[in-house]
């Protein structure tokens, strides 16, 4: 009995290990790759060119803008839609889910063109000026995000009595925008953040749109950009994007530390 | 006018009629219960007062306002819901000072009355305290200060203790009350519990379909069901078939012994085929000791201890098996399974449906 205990958790083992390895090994590599800029040394001279390249902070910052805008609107119109949804339209959510699923099916390639062909021309005319071009960038990226923000909302709604807590809100006295911030928006906190971080990790390293809606401005351009010129900093730049998607993660879990049990205890 | 008015009350969901003709008049201070089986329609009833359904037809008055098609937010009505419904984001204080800061009270009249209700559910201490960090018991006391701090002008109360264990429920049913009583407020209770309905209410509505069955104090309602449903579902029944019917003497046979009924009960038979109704706690042990009780006799074919009651069923004919609950007690010298016993009950005690 005691030997097949022990078979058991040598077996668990056996994948754990076996997972890690699968993961972590190209990693590891590319690290390892990226420390080889110096001949017979080991150097962090990659990172230095990249870290002192301007157009890596400039996209960069253009970047964590759009994501910035694209969670705001993600937000805006998503959690408001899939809360009515819960509470007065329950028929529509397989519509709304299979919709929240569509930029998974549809090509980035198609969705860019198919944006480019529509509001480029009249009587939008959106491609004319930069703010524009930055608003139709926005617009696709939360298309392109939207799996992700309406899941994540979706998933909090499903946590929390959103009916009785309306009818409780409603009967106290609130009105529909009072409902929405004072209980609806800060009970899906958790939700909302796990999307949003979702949403700039996927906005930062995006390349399809970007490059064909703002070119070279954005992060994910450049990140190609680097990879097809420079061939240590582009193994240091993919380092550093994997850092600051775990960064992200890590943010996600450092907001939701606590909460998450309150939340969803707090709802029943 | 009576305080609130609920006329010609229907609603329909679809195909489904959920409420039809419903009719009540609630005097100020009343707690009047709901009582029904699942799909009745009494939450649907409780929904239309407080404005989350709309009535299809019929007219809702409150305080001689009309509020049929009035907005819940603008009622002014308290809700308490079986699911507690506390906002998990706030705090007990917060939950209950709620309503207050919707209406824009000034912060210290909020946390003057907070207080007030802290010490009315007996809760002073638990003011910081989130809903995730309180039982069930505490979540539907706050839940119902919450719905008291407003002030409303009803309170409307959906089987609020369902979700809670069997002792917690008792304590809290009357709390409920106490409260309901020194505030002198109008309540509307929906319950599917009979002992709850029995045990808290002014006046009872018994809904059945969509429609009322009875409305009446729960003595009425208890002694006196005025429909076939009613007698069913409010308490334990015995409805035995009886023969030899005979109207001039006010008496029948049940599996072939007498049975004599006060002559009133016979007038007002509710079905063709008459039966004889009788609840379990009316019989005794022992042979009629009055010339107006009955006298049964039959073998125990169960016993079942229930702590303050015995149950028993004893066959008084062939497959003729009547219920019968004696109340415990130390002197109660119990038969057994298998035991002859003789059963006693008054005349007035049983009717013929």
């Amino acid at each position: 009995m005691k030997a097949r205990a022990l078979l058991g958790k040598l077996w668990s083992w056996f994948w754990i290990v076996l997972g890690v390895l699968y993961f972590f090994t190209p990693l590891l590599a590319t690290f390892d790759f990226s420390l080889r800029a110096r001949k017979g040394m080991l150097t962090f001279l990659a990172y230095e060119h990249i870290f002192k390249d301007v157009n890596f902070w400039r996209t960069f910052g253009f970047s964590l803008q759009m994501g910035f805008y694209t969670i705001i609107v993600s937000i805006v119109l998503v959690v408001p839609t899939a809360y009515w949804i819960r509470l007065r339209l329950p028929q529509l959510r397989p519509l709304a889910e299979f919709i929240s699923m569509l930029p998974f099916v549809v090509p980035a390639i198609v969705l860019v063109f198919g944006l480019i062909r529509v509001f480029s021309g009249p009587p939008f005319h959106l491609t004319n000026t930069f703010t524009g071009t930055n608003a139709l960038l926005v617009a696709g990226y939360v298309v392109l995000t939207l799996p992700y923000t309406y899941r994540a909302v979706d998933t909090g709604l499903a946590a929390i009595d959103v009916r009785s807590l309306t009818e409780a809100a409603q009967s106290l006295g609130a009105g529909w925008g009072t409902i929405l911030l004072r209980i609806v928006f800060p009970n899906l906190r958790t939700a909302i953040l796990s999307g949003a971080f979702l949403t700039l990790a996927t906005v930062i390293g995006e390349y399809t749109m970007a490059s064909f809606i703002v070119g070279i401005k954005a992060f994910g351009p450049y990140m190609s950009l680097v990879g097809q010129n420079k061939t240590y900093e582009s193994s240091s730049l993919a380092i550093i994007s994997f850092l600051l998607t775990w960064a992200f993660m890590g943010l996600i879990q450092l907001f939701n530390r606590g909460r998450a049990e309150g939340q969803l205890a707090g709802a029943r | 006018m009576s305080f609130l008015t609920l006329t010609n009350i229907s609603k329909s969901f679809g195909s489904t009629d959920a409420v039809r003709d419903f009719n009540l008049e609630v005097e100020k201070g009343e707690l009047v219960s709901f009582l029904g089986p699942s799909g009745c329609g009494k939450t649907t009833t409780l929904r239309m007062i407080a404005g989350f359904e709309l009535p299809t037809t019929g007219v809702i008055t409150l305080d001689g306002q009309e509020i049929t098609h009035q907005p819940p937010h603008q009622r002014n009505v308290g809700m308490v819901f079986q699911s507690y419904a506390l906002f998990p984001n706030l705090t007990v204080a917060q939950n209950i000072g709620f309503g207050l800061e919707v209406r824009k009270t000034p912060p210290a009249a909020i946390k003057e009355r907070v207080e007030e209700m802290l010490a009315l559910i007996h809760m002073e201490e638990y003011g910081g305290r989130y809903p995730y960090q309180l039982s069930g018991g505490q979540q539907q006391r706050v839940a119902l200060a919450r719905a008291l701090a407003i002030r409303p002008r009803v309170l409307l109360l959906d089987e609020p203790l369902s979700a809670l264990d069997a002792k917690i429920r008792t304590e809290l049913r009357l709390e409920i009350r106490r409260i309901q009583q020194a505030l002198g407020i109008t309540a509307i209770y929906v319950t599917h519990d009979q002992e709850e309905a029995l045990s808290l209410s002014d006046r009872i509505v018994v809904m059945n379909r969509g429609r009322i069955e009875q409305v009446g104090t729960p003595t009425q309602i208890y002694n006196y069901p005025a429909t076939e449903f009613v007698a069913f579902f409010v308490g334990q029944l015995n409805v035995l078939p009886i023969t030899d019917l005979d109207p001039a003497t006010s008496s029948c046979r049940l599996g072939g012994q007498l049975i004599t009924l006060e002559s009133v009960a016979v007038e007002h038979p509710l079905q063709d085929t008459p039966h004889l109704a009788i609840r379990p706690e009316e019989f005794d042990l022992g042979p009629a000791r009055q010339p107006d009780q009955n006298q049964l006799t039959g073998r125990v074919e169960t016993l079942i201890f229930l702590g303050a009651i015995v149950r028993l069923r004893v066959e008084v004919a062939p497959g003729l098996l009547v219920s019968v609950d004696l109340f415990n007690s130390r002197e109660l010298n119990l038969p057994r399974a298998g035991d002859e016993v003789v059963l006693h009950f008054p005349r007035h005690a049983c009717w013929l449906m």
